[in-house]
């Protein structure tokens, strides 16, 4: 096919198949944590180490991991202090990512430099980008499924969790240095918007379907898989901004799932 | 984010004006200079040219900066209150333009759109130029990148400060002469540099390049339309890339101040290398303090451009 014949296709196709594997994982355990909009809020405190990187000198992706790291970890501590309300530290930490990323940027010299690191696109992925998705997954992939049990259960209930045994405390820390190095890395190459819908979105969609946890990683990742693949297609061969695209694929197939519920649920 | 950060900026720069608009007496110029501000770089590169030691000019897009999506910040507009000149390029690349100058007090303003005069292309890559185009307007803007119409602006610049400055104008028209005759020099070497060559089409980052090609024949391939720093899409993408392979393009350029991640992709891909060729759209500090200018930014254009071509 005509669209195979270009490398940067490819390229998309591996990358995007890959995360689309990968990112479920971790959304089907922060939506469970009402955590969903931990994706937006990481994404935009990788740009305050961007500017950070930029600024003092050292390899502005480095800079985005550590300040994602933090922000992630900041998050899982504010969260521990209001449970009731874990969304809120979403909202202060992105609040703080989005105002450190501002004034940092005004100390940023060449903006150009700046918009390179910050917006990633699915067409524009170099050699070393790829090979850090590549790294990235498969450490998220083994991770989880050694984790998967664990997982499983501080994602449902912690204080269960604690009381069947579960070391809540480290398998909290490795999985959200995890999720932040996942957001980092895969903003930077795919978009900030990709990535954060990627969590959700599938999952949401998986929920519709699934009986119990497994079916709903499992689905969420089938789902995720199918909208990367019908979202590059379509951005090809209609001419559309890919990352959108891939976005609204999704999105549509939610509200599809919706309707379809609902009138099998009116008939039946 | 970037809408609303806009939003907010102009928001910020309106309320400012009503709070120091009323009642604030224009400032006396003590240091008997002409306060000149610049809507962007070339504009203010040709200012300074053109009134030496006897202006004050200021650059308000700082280096560094893409000027497509800049807009005017409080300072800028205190800056527009207190000024003499305002020269701004036109054809719709200082979208902001005309809001600001609606809603300016300074009634001793002399405004020059350095581009009137000039005859402009339209811009071909309307449907491709996606989100931003609404901002450009259906003319392409970039037209000092023709030394014919650089001439020509800066002219424009001249007859603006002798309006606003009857008094040295022996001194604006001497400056003028001097880069006139800089202007036409450059012209004939492109014309001497460029006419031989054997190839005739240049891929750049984005199309900025009309007028330059439609001066000396060639054609130019952006990979985003009239307006830099979109995503692109593959489709789009795609085109370049067999545009490349098939009419065997060596060098794909970039600028400075947009990302090269789209321009190296597709030059990995087909096996051409990249380099800069500069829209003169801003310089960065680094070539600032360099000193270089729009001369000497234009002969390094030509230099890559001839590799490119030959």
């Amino acid at each position: 096919m005509e669209i195979f014949n270009y490398a940067f296709m490819q390229r998309a196709f591996v990358v995007g198949i890959l995360l689309a594997m990968v990112i479920p994982c971790i959304g089907v355990v922060i939506v469970l944590k009402r955590l969903s909009m931990i994706g937006d809020a990481l994404s935009h405190t990788s740009l305050a180490g961007v500017a950070f990187g930029l600024i003092i000198g050292i390899n502005p992706v480095a800079g985005a991991v550590a300040a994602c790291i933090m922000a992630a970890l900041g998050i899982e501590a504010i969260r521990r202090r209001l449970p009731r309300y874990s969304e809120m530290s979403i909202a202060i930490i992105m609040s703080a990512g989005i105002g450190l990323a501002g004034v940092l940027s005004g100390f940023v010299k060449n903006s150009a430099n700046f918009n390179s690191f910050l917006f990633g696109s699915i067409v524009a992925i170099s050699d070393m980008e790829m090979f850090l998705v590549i790294g990235v997954s498969l450490t998220v992939l083994l991770l989880f499924v050694l984790l998967y049990k664990e997982l499983f259960y501080i994602a449902l209930d912690e204080r269960s969790a604690r009381l069947a045994g579960v070391p809540v405390k480290i398998v909290n820390f490795i999985f959200t240095v995890l999720t932040a190095v996942t957001v980092s890395i895969a903003a930077r190459t795919v978009g900030a918007l990709i990535v954060s819908s990627m969590m959700v979105i599938p999952t949401a969609c998986s929920m519709q379907f699934s009986k119990n946890y497994r079916q709903t990683v499992l689905y969420a990742i089938v789902f995720d898989v199918v909208f990367m693949i019908i979202g590059l297609f379509a951005a090809y061969y209609l001419g559309l901004k890919p990352g959108g695209t891939i976005v609204l694929v999704g999105v549509v197939f939610l509200l599809f799932i919706f309707i379809g519920k609902k009138l099998l649920g009116v008939k039946g | 984010m970037n809408r609303v950060t806009k939003a907010i900026l102009l928001a910020a720069a309106a309320s400012a004006l009503l709070l120091s608009g009323c009642g604030q007496k224009k400032e006396v110029n003590d240091s008997g200079k002409l306060n000149v501000m610049a809507s962007f770089y070339p504009m203010y590169d040709f200012a300074v040219k053109i009134g030496g030691d006897k202006v004050n000019v200021t650059n308000m897009v700082p280096a560094g900066t893409e000027p497509h999506d800049w807009e005017p910040a409080t300072k800028d507009i205190t800056g527009l209150e207190k000024a003499d000149v305002f020269v701004y390029s036109g054809a719709g690349i200082e979208h902001w333009v005309e809001d600001v100058l609606k809603s300016l007090k300074n009634n001793n303003l002399t405004v020059t759109e350095a581009s009137s005069g000039i005859s402009l292309l339209k811009g071909e890559e309307q449907e491709e130029a996606q989100s931003e185009e609404h901002e450009h307007g259906e003319f392409d803007p970039h037209v000092w990148l023709s030394p014919v119409n650089a001439k020509k602006e800066m002219e424009n610049i001249k007859d603006a400060f002798v309006k606003a400055d009857p008094a040295n104008e022996a001194y604006y028209q001497a400056n003028y002469d001097t880069y006139a005759s800089k202007f036409d020099e450059l012209d004939k070497k492109y014309k001497d540099t460029l006419t031989p060559l054997p190839n005739k089409s240049v891929v750049v980052a984005h199309e900025a390049f009309g007028y330059l090609c439609n001066a000396y024949g060639l054609t130019q391939m952006g990979i985003e339309g009239l307006t830099p720093d979109s995503e692109p899409d593959p489709a789009r993408m795609a085109e370049v890339i067999d545009f490349v392979k098939e009419n065997k393009v060596k060098t794909i350029f970039f600028e400075d101040l947009v990302s090269p991640k789209v321009a190296e992709t597709i030059a990995k891909e087909t096996g051409a290398k990249t380099e800069v060729l500069n829209p003169l759209e801003g310089l960065t500090d680094e070539q600032l303090k360099n000193g270089d200018d729009y001369f000497s930014v234009m002969e390094k254009n030509l230099t890559v451009l001839k590799e490119a071509l030959e």
